[in-house]
């Protein structure tokens, strides 16, 4: 089926058996000798300036070894993109969201950490505080940041093509929006961090965390640290999503007050202060014309987005650009007009997760979509396809479709699902419905402006030859990315798995931006594989040298050296190697072939450590337009799906019952991980559509703060999936290989949307699609009805 | 005040000194060292910290360590046998149901459960059976086939 | 975040319970499953100074059908019901509510008598104890009395318990012949959801293919305790059962319900009052269908 060894095989993960036995350390499992336990100061406010402070109390109290505030922090402004730092350590003036942080103490457990903390004094002056895009945005609102009047901490403008002129050749133009509501990542493991400062100077910091680099430098920047004296370490992370891909204050709380005790300091969120964190999904408001020709020929879309972003800007820059650029595929668009407005509220900061700011605007275009098929009598399926770009179509807005197998996933959901002799065939109550979707295999821009590689790799041959360690930054969160890895540098150097160790997620491997973005499999792995083929480069040299074989005409394949042409007489290599293994009982017979172990052991021997480097960074990607960087990437991963569904139109519960999803990866490098993405991507997709929510009191504080009565999908909730992988062989990606995490989560949504309308003939403009909704639709459309009668 | 309990766990017999506001699960963690049964909510929700409680499936954030006196307990420690792991862990790693691997420990006990009281239990009960155990990554289904494939 | 700080007990027996709540007072607290109480602790919502658990009270944990009575020690598990083939038989609407409730960890921690102690709207317990006209027994250090569930709940979170009372044990009487009952909650997950609103509903007939003899319907969520509708009840009296029949009662359970709507709650007031019709008009149907028997 393919011609590969290792990589587009169901490999095991490198990771699975210590997880399935309990062995797996996440950062909470973690002890050190003379460990303090930290707890953190929240604010119960949702808006008001800090009069005063006084933690005499809480240092009093025995068992207190350390208590910072701002002052010890000092107000050096971080945040996820450079251009809008707005956030410090502590809060020392004001605070803007119900949770925003003012103090942490570190004490000899956790219980006295947590007194002390309720025997410090801040005197508030409440002020008056917004919560909904509507109030931040009116006249005269308070404003949360000086520096951003009206609360509009960003805002794009964008036109491709000419939109107007475009809507005068149409014959269809249509109206619509969708509106979601604030999510959560709902990750199982609450974010946690030991920190451990030493008497050299040098900072550890343990984190659940899915950026070791971005918090290498943040935490260096904010405690004035050289970078170099600032190491982080990522554990195992219990799931991530986004989230976690920031640093948070309980991070650089943590820093700080193992600097000032000279002790490690342990810190965890419990599941309150997760959703008082929050930097998860936005609530978008969406507002969107398309045009079309009668033809189904897509003509035009005018777009307008307001998002809901909480008391900082964390990811949401990039969130409101993502917004409008992800609608640019995968359909041929002449002409796309955007105007999008991130705004601040006094509420936790949202930030990136899955699918980062194309979800919502996914779901509203593609339910228009099937408006426009239906209006037009055309199958919702052939006004997608007849509308389909190809590999090697650039977007209006300059995004390049180096491969796009989106053709390919359509039709074979469609095949699959059985969709003709049942779109619009289905008793009352019953529906199907479809989707398709895209997103970038990385960013092609880093988070802070820098020609710096994204990724570098280093491979170490151990110096008996059998194995190859493999050292990487990128951070295995739950996606499968050392596995994935790991069969990369296998393949690329020609060993078995077995042979090859890896260790990720520390600063101290090298440079790797971390998991976000759906990177790390093309990034992260071409830097392996070029480290991979590095190694073998130099062990086939030492070998040429040694056999007088030209490189070129020898290859390493399944751990052993393969010779092009002629063998040539290897037994002064071999008997070297058994002399210097007198006693050992595996030595190989004169006739076996020459292995990869004895090549790499002479390379060893002639050259000292055999170290492979591979590097990467993206060539320049996008348009020249401000904020072109967004949504510009090497390669774009693409899906498209089918639901299908019950409505009980008596209480207006949905049962999703079936799902058929097929994604271009390019090549799966391990086929199980890429299902196990799409999978996970639905059920996501299917809570947020159905149940999820983030509720907040009219004081700001989130009503739902557990995972009771925010709802994430259970195992009985799930439906049955038949997920289809399309290779459609990426240029730019490893052996072909481009992203699944976060793609195969935007035709979810919609697809469920659509599948809806096909049920109950009513379409909802409104998420999540809870029973009460569904219901109220349902009478709503019926009182309608009656009184046209 | 502290008292001390007797527990066995993992067939280990335990005497823990433990406070009346400690739960099963902090016992675990951090008494006993056992980190592999997992705190995610605290509040019952997510079943991360499942343990087999005189054979019985429990959320063992919900039960008080003083609670566990005198009773038998078992977590993902003690899943594994002497000859190596149970067929459930196998089928877990063969079947690709671990990611994160947060809520691989109870899920891995909530299943056994299943199994022990049914040998042969339907995919219906599998999926009631590891009801309680919130999985964000996998969306359940790789799990609930790991689980079919371990029952006859 | 950690529990509060308390004294923990660990009775051996009833009598040795009622004492100690009787020695602490008031701010002692009862841990039967401790499925609420612990997160009402760990929320700060009950800071109790001592906690007497009886979990482990063997008396508390019996599940007898000898006497033709169905008698529940509060100390029965959830899952003990949803599993036992004799509750099923002749209770099935207990069985359903049981279903219903949380997860299935929950369940193996959850008791019968913690799911009805703790008065709280949507607990799934008390809809089909009512509709088969439980009885509790509350017991003290000096004595025991009975009280009818329908008497029971006084408020959200309140009963007619006196601070060193302890509910014993559920006591439900056969139900007769030709009768039946159904459980319906309404979730926003497939399962182990908390209820916007569950209904039971029984009615008794006056032999095969009779007029309704006898009727009870029971909604929760709609007011601060579980509410009888004897308005729809007694429409149903002496009337031969059929749809319009149902309809009808469902529409007087609509209307006798005064849900409180808010922009907090899981459900606005319409919602819920139309709900309460259609799950009313459903359970109506499976306690007709188990009345009428197998053979319907």
């Amino acid at each position: 089926m393919s011609d590969y060894d290792i990589i587009n095989t169901r490999a095991v993960r490198v990771d699975a058996s210590d997880k399935v036995r309990g062995l797996a350390l996440y950062v909470d499992d973690m002890k050190m000798p003379g460990m303090l336990y930290g707890a953190l100061l929240q604010s119960p406010l949702a808006h008001a300036e800090i009069v005063g402070i006084d933690t005499s109390a809480a240092l009093r109290l025995p068992g207190v070894k350390a208590v910072v505030t701002s002052k010890d922090a000092g107000l050096v402004k971080f945040g996820v993109s450079p251009a809008r730092y707005d956030e410090t350590v502590f809060c020392h003036d004001r605070v803007r969201h119900v949770g925003d942080n003012i103090a942490a103490v570190a004490a000899i457990d956790l219980d006295t950490a947590m007194e002390a903390v309720s025997l410090i004094k801040v005197e508030y002056r409440e002020l008056p505080a917004v919560f909904t895009v509507e109030e931040a945005m009116a006249e005269g609102a308070p404003v949360l940041h000086e520096a951003y009047p009206r609360n509009v901490t960003a805002q794009v403008h964008d036109e491709f093509g000419d939109v107007e002129a475009a809507f005068a050749q149409c014959d269809l133009i249509k109206t619509g929006s969708l509106v979601n509501k604030r999510q959560d990542a709902a990750f199982i493991e609450p974010q946690g961090c030991i920190a451990s400062f030493d008497f050299s100077g040098n900072l550890i910091l343990y984190s659940s965390t899915q950026v070791p680099h971005y918090l290498q430098r943040i935490v260096a920047m904010v405690l004035g640290l050289p970078v170099g004296k600032v190491r982080v370490i990522k554990p195992y992370v219990g799931g991530g999503f986004g989230p976690k891909a920031a640093t948070n204050h309980m991070e650089l709380a943590a820093c700080l007050l193992s600097m000032k005790s000279g002790k490690p300091v342990k810190m965890n969120f419990d599941r309150r202060q997760v959703f008082m964190h929050g930097r998860s999904r936005h609530q978008f408001f969406h507002t969107m014309t398309t045009g079309v020709k009668k033809d189904g020929t897509i003509m035009a879309l005018k777009h307008e987005c307001y998002l809901n972003g909480g008391a900082y800007s964390s990811f949401g820059i990039a969130t409101v650009y993502y917004a409008g650029s992800l609608l640019g595929g995968p359909y041929k668009l002449p002409a796309m007009k955007y105007d999008g407005y991130r705004v601040f509220t006094n509420l936790p900061a949202c930030g990136a997760q899955r699918g980062h700011g194309g979800v919502i605007a996914r779901a509203c275009w593609e339910q228009q979509l099937d408006m426009i098929a239906d209006e037009l009598g055309m199958d919702p399926i052939e006004l997608r396809l007849k509308n389909m770009m190809t590999a090697g179509d650039m977007t209006c807005n300059y995004l390049d479709m180096s491969s796009l197998g989106m053709k390919e996933c359509v039709e074979a959901v469609r095949d699959r699902s059985g969709w003709e002799s049942k779109k619009g065939k289905l008793p009352p109550g019953k529906g199907i419905g479809m989707s398709c979707g895209f997103f970038v295999s990385g960013a092609g821009y880093p988070i802070y402006r820098s020609d710096t590689y994204h990724g570098t790799v280093i491979i170490k041959l151990t110096e008996d030859g059998g194995t190859a360690l493999v050292y990487t930054a990128s951070a295995e969160i739950g996606q499968g990315s050392d596995t994935a890895f790991a069969m990369i540098a296998a393949e690329a150097i020609g060993i078995p798995m077995e042979c090859v160790r890896l260790e990720s997620g520390d600063t101290d491997f090298g440079m790797d931006l971390g998991a976000y973005s759906s990177r790390q499999t093309l990034m992260t792995g071409l830097a392996t594989k070029e480290a991979g083929e590095d190694i073998k480069r130099q062990v086939l040299e030492v070998l040429s040298e040694e056999l007088h074989v030209p490189v070129e005409d020898m290859d390493i394949k399944k751990g052993l050296v393969v010779f092009k042409k002629e063998t040539p007489d290897i037994s002064g290599l071999r008997t070297r190697y058994i002399k210097e293994h007198r006693g050992w009982t595996d030595n190989p017979s004169l006739e076996e072939p020459l292995s990869f172990k004895e090549a790499s052991r002479m390379a060893f021997l002639a050259r000292g450590s055999i170290v492979g480097t591979g590097k990467y960074k993206p060539p320049v990607l996008g348009g020249g337009h401000k904020g072109a960087a967004v949504g510009t990437s090497p390669a774009y991963g693409c899906s498209a799906q089918v639901v299908e569904l019950s409505v009980d139109e008596g209480t207006g519960k949905i049962n999703i019952e079936k799902m058929t999803d097929a994604h271009d990866c390019g090549l799966a490098i391990n086929r199980t991980s890429v299902e196990s993405q799409m999978i996970g991507s639905l059920s996501m997709g299917l809570g947020e559509a159905l149940y999820e929510e983030v509720k907040f009191d009219d004081k700001g504080r989130v009503l739902n703060d557990d995972l009771a009565e925010y709802k994430i999908p259970r195992a009985l909730d799930m439906p049955d999936v038949d997920p289809v992988i399309i290779e459609s062989n990426e240029p730019n990606g490893p052996f072909g290989a481009k992203e699944v995490g976060e793609g195969a989560i935007m035709p979810a949504i919609p697809a469920i949307l659509n599948a809806v309308y096909d049920a109950i003939g009513v379409r909802v403009f409104e998420l999540p699609l809870k029973p009460e909704r569904v219901y109220m639709a349902i009478k709503e459309y019926k009182l309608k009805k009656e009184k046209e009668r | 005040m502290k008292k001390l309990i007797r527990v066995t766990v993992n067939d280990v017999r335990y005497e823990v000194a433990v406070k009346p506001n400690q739960t099963l699960v902090d016992m675990i963690r951090y008494d006993l060292g056992l980190t592999g049964t997992k705190n995610g909510c605290g509040e019952g929700d997510c079943g991360a910290c499942t343990v087999i409680l005189d054979g019985t499936p429990v959320n063992s954030c919900l039960v008080l360590a003083m609670q566990a006196d005198g009773r038998t307990i078992t977590t993902i420690e003690g899943v594994e046998g002497e000859k190596g792991l149970h067929p459930l862990q196998k089928a877990f790693i063969e079947k690709g149901a671990v990611q994160c691997g947060f809520c691989t420990p109870g899920m891995v006990l909530s299943a056994k459960s299943v199994l022990d009281e049914n040998p042969a239990p339907s995919e219906e009960e599998i999926r009631e059976g590891i009801s309680g155990n919130l999985c964000r990554c996998t969306g359940y289904l790789q799990i609930i086939d790991a689980v079919k494939s371990v029952g006859k | 975040m950690s529990l509060p700080e308390f004294d923990f007990h660990a009775p051996g027996s009833v009598d040795e319970a009622c004492r100690m709540l009787a020695e602490y007072g008031p701010k002692a607290k009862i841990f039967a499953g401790g499925t609420d109480l612990m997160l009402d602790m760990r929320r700060r919502r009950i800071l109790p100074e001592n906690v007497i658990s009886i979990p482990g009270i063997e008396e508390l944990k019996t599940l007898d059908l000898s006497s033709g009575m169905l008698k529940i020690g509060s100390c029965v598990t959830i899952a003990r019901i949803v599993k036992s083939k004799e509750v099923a038989g002749k209770w099935g609407a207990l069985c359903a509510g049981g279903k219903a409730l949380g997860s299935c960890l929950v369940r193996n921690l959850a008791t019968v008598g913690g799911n009805i102690a703790s008065a709280r709207p949507a607990a799934d317990l008390p809809p089909p104890l009512m509709v088969y006209g439980a009885s509790l027994v509350l017991k003290k250090t000096s004595a025991e009395r009975v009280v009818s569930i329908d008497h029971f709940f006084t408020g959200t979170g309140a009963t007619v318990m006196a601070p060193d009372e302890i509910l014993t044990e559920i006591r439900l009487s056969e139900p007769p012949p030709h009768s039946g009952a159904g459980y319906l909650n309404l979730g926003i997950r497939n399962a182990c959801d908390i209820n916007i609103l569950n209904v039971a509903s029984y009615v008794a007939l006056d032999g095969p293919g009779g007029a309704i003899k006898d009727a009870r319907i029971v909604m929760g969520c709609v007011a601060p305790t579980h509410v009888r509708v004897l308005s729809a009840e007694n429409l149903l009296l002496g009337e031969k059962p059929s749809e319009a029949l149902f309809e009808r009662a469902g529409e007087a359970a609509m209307n006798a319900a005064t849900p409180r709507g808010s922009a907090y709650s899981r459900a606005s007031a319409e919602y819920k009052k139309d709900m309460v019709k259609e799950l009313t008009v459903r359970t109506l149907g499976m306690a007709l269908r188990e009345a009428l028997g197998p053979a319907s």
